[in-house]
């Protein structure tokens, strides 16, 4: 049985369904993202796990127990915002036992606590300062010490690192992953970055429109996405709609595409083949190679993106992009021509939504 | 660079704009100094000659300290009540009733447009039974109706400047409850919207003498009762009551800021930060 489980959560704003059937099991000790366009329901989701939205129907369990009735000062789920919200009338260490005065923690205990998760976020010295005399990634540290100082049975993140710069934003993701996986406390992490999702989860949640498109471990969802919205929500993917014809083959509006087994499909059915910009080649010369898409093509932008550059080819009037290595590729300019290689095992065939 | 270094001078009109205004507004609060220890003066200029005789009869007068303890206990039980009324109203309606609020707004603007003999009246009517009819604990909630507006304003402009919602969920998220979160997280938070906020319902109702004297009359003689009483007897020992009057509301004022301001400082400057 899973640590944390939600079952068949409804929660709808007006009418309009803001999350709809959604059911997850959350091992112990792990982290788990929930990864969406603003507006899918993520959010809402993790406050109903904190207590602050009511379901409309639905269950939460946690460890076994249903926590739907419990209010949520008693839920024993320790919650970071985005805005920080620490408590600007008191200094860092009073803010980091607030909760453990509200459990009513003996003193020297208090003390001993806040020391050590000061020690954790490595902020040791600011204990005495105000919440306005940190900058937002020293705030947020607190927050999170903050937050584990109680110890509670699942941590809860609201987007936590939106508001702060790239740089910060990197560093501090690392710190949450240290320190999550050294407490191996329950996490929930909720961002629209998938970046972030993809290299700090154990398993990533992502939903669209209030629904869970798919469950998986961040490789699966960038490897094998299910969906179409997953394909272009994760990453960069080339869509070439068309239908499937014999043998592992898919006529496109402006080339034909060889895939891998379309064994699932009827022939001539609605499909979309997806293929990622880095497993695209880019040759100068016509490549002698069998079983393999060779398309030809005309250079329309170059964008430079630092570890790779990033090629705009029009095919028969389709754009595609193509992700290379300045290392292993020739120079390459505007309009030149070239042709474009990739294996069958690139392409993902998925069915053309209605 | 030549335009910086020259010095700047405030032009004529806004000499003569901001002397208009001092003039105003202080003129008669000296006048009413001067003639509280004035001897004589309706021939000259200047007073004929200065005496104390008239504190000495104000602080003399038999109801003297009767109607100043009636003036500080209304006051204060008005701040009282009126803290215990708005505090949690508008905090309630800042996080769970957002609709509710302009609502709101428009009904604390609503004691400044009924005249106070309409309130008063209609409250003798109203609460004609024992243990209300025409006693103080009528007039305190009268008085609490009548100055709500100076305790709204300010508060409810306190709780809109911080976010209430969240740092309420931060605080729940660690244990507290309600009363928790007000008292430790949302009140310390906005304090200095309370002060100024008790400052002036104190300085109000310490000088309210409309409802004061049509709902309790002689039952319960505040300081502005006496005062209008003795402006009938003796104009300058009433000067003598003003500027005592005047005195209390002042020490009050700051005896409240610096309560407020005791260990403050960093708090009311984390919340200009925010």
């Amino acid at each position: 049985m899973a640590y944390l489980e939600l079952k068949n959560v409804n929660k709808s704003f007006g009418g309009v369904a803001a999350v709809h059937d959604f059911s997850l099991d959350i091992e112990k000790g792990s982290l788990v993202s929930f990864l969406g366009p603003s507006g899918c329901g993520k959010t809402t989701t993790l406050r109903m796990i904190a207590g602050f939205e009511q379901l409309d129907s639905g269950t939460i369990l946690l460890d076994g127990n249903d926590i739907v009735p419990v209010p949520p000062n008693r839920r024993d789920i320790g919650m970071v915002f985005q805005a920080y919200a620490l408590f600007p009338n008191m200094t860092v260490r009073e803010n980091i036992a607030f909760g453990l005065r509200m459990k009513k923690t003996p003193k020297e205990d208090v003390e001993k606590r806040v020391d050590s998760v000061l020690d954790m976020v490595r902020l040791q010295d600011t204990g005495k300062r105000f919440p306005h005399q940190l900058s937002g990634g020293q705030q947020q540290r607190i927050a999170l010490a903050r937050a584990l100082a109680v110890q509670p049975r699942v941590l809860l993140l609201d987007e936590p690192l939106s508001a702060l710069d790239a740089e910060v934003r990197v560093v501090l993701r690392g710190e949450i992953r240290r320190i999550q996986s050294e407490l191996a406390i329950t996490t929930v992490y909720v961002t629209h970055d998938q970046e972030e999702a993809l290299s700090i989860s154990d398993k990533v949640v992502v939903m669209n429109k209030g629904l869970i498109e798919q469950v998986g471990t961040p490789e699966e969802i960038y490897r094998a996405p299910n969906t179409r919205f997953v394909a272009t929500f994760i990453g960069t993917a080339n869509q070439f709609p068309g239908q499937t014809s014999e043998k592992n083959k898919v006529i496109c509006v402006n080339v034909e595409l060889l895939t891998g087994s379309l064994k699932e499909f009827n022939a001539g059915q609605s499909v979309v083949v997806l293929v990622r910009p880095e497993t695209i080649q880019v040759q100068v010369e016509r490549p002698q190679q069998e079983n393999c898409n060779i398309i030809p093509g005309v250079v329309e932008t170059i964008t430079f993106h630092g570890a790779v550059t990033r090629l705009g080819v029009n095919i028969n009037g389709q754009r595609v992009v193509a992700d290379i290595t300045v290392a292993n590729t020739q120079p390459v300019s505007l309009n030149q021509k070239l042709w474009l290689t990739f294996p069958p095992e690139a392409c993902q065939v998925m069915a053309a939504e209605e | 660079m030549r335009a910086l270094n020259k010095k700047v001078y405030p032009a004529g009109w806004q000499v003569a704009t901001v002397g208009f205004f001092l003039f105003y507004m202080l003129v008669p609060i000296i006048s009413t100094y001067v003639f509280s220890v004035a001897t004589r003066w309706d021939r000259t200029i200047l007073p004929e000659g200065y005496t104390l005789e008239f504190y000495k009869r104000a602080f003399e007068a038999s109801y003297f300290t009767t109607t100043l303890r009636n003036s500080l206990v209304l006051s204060l039980a008005t701040v009282l009540v009126s803290l215990l009324i708005i505090v949690p109203t508008v905090y309630w309606v800042h996080t769970r009733l957002g609709r509710a609020k302009p609502l709101l707004d428009i009904l604390m603007i609503l004691p400044f447009g009924i005249p106070t003999v309409v309130l008063a009246l209609a409250l003798v009517q109203v609460y004609n039974f024992a243990p209300l009819a025409r006693s103080p604990f009528l007039l305190i909630g009268a008085v609490v109706v009548y100055s709500m507006p100076f305790m709204y304003r300010p508060v409810s402009n306190a709780i809109q400047a911080i976010d209430v919602h969240v740092l309420t969920e931060a605080g729940q998220s660690l244990g507290a409850n309600v009363f928790q979160v007000l008292a430790k997280i949302i009140i310390p938070n906005i304090l200095p919207g309370l002060l100024s906020g008790s400052l002036l319902v104190f300085a109000t109702v310490f000088a309210e003498y409309t409802l004061t004297s049509l709902i309790v009359g002689a039952r319960f003689k505040t300081f502005p009762l006496l005062l209008v009483e003795f402006t009938r007897i003796n104009g300058n020992v009433a000067a003598a009551f003003s500027v005592i009057s005047f005195t209390i509301a002042w020490l009050v004022s700051l005896l409240i800021l610096w309560v407020g301001s005791k260990g403050q400082t960093e708090k009311v400057e984390s919340i200009q930060a925010r």
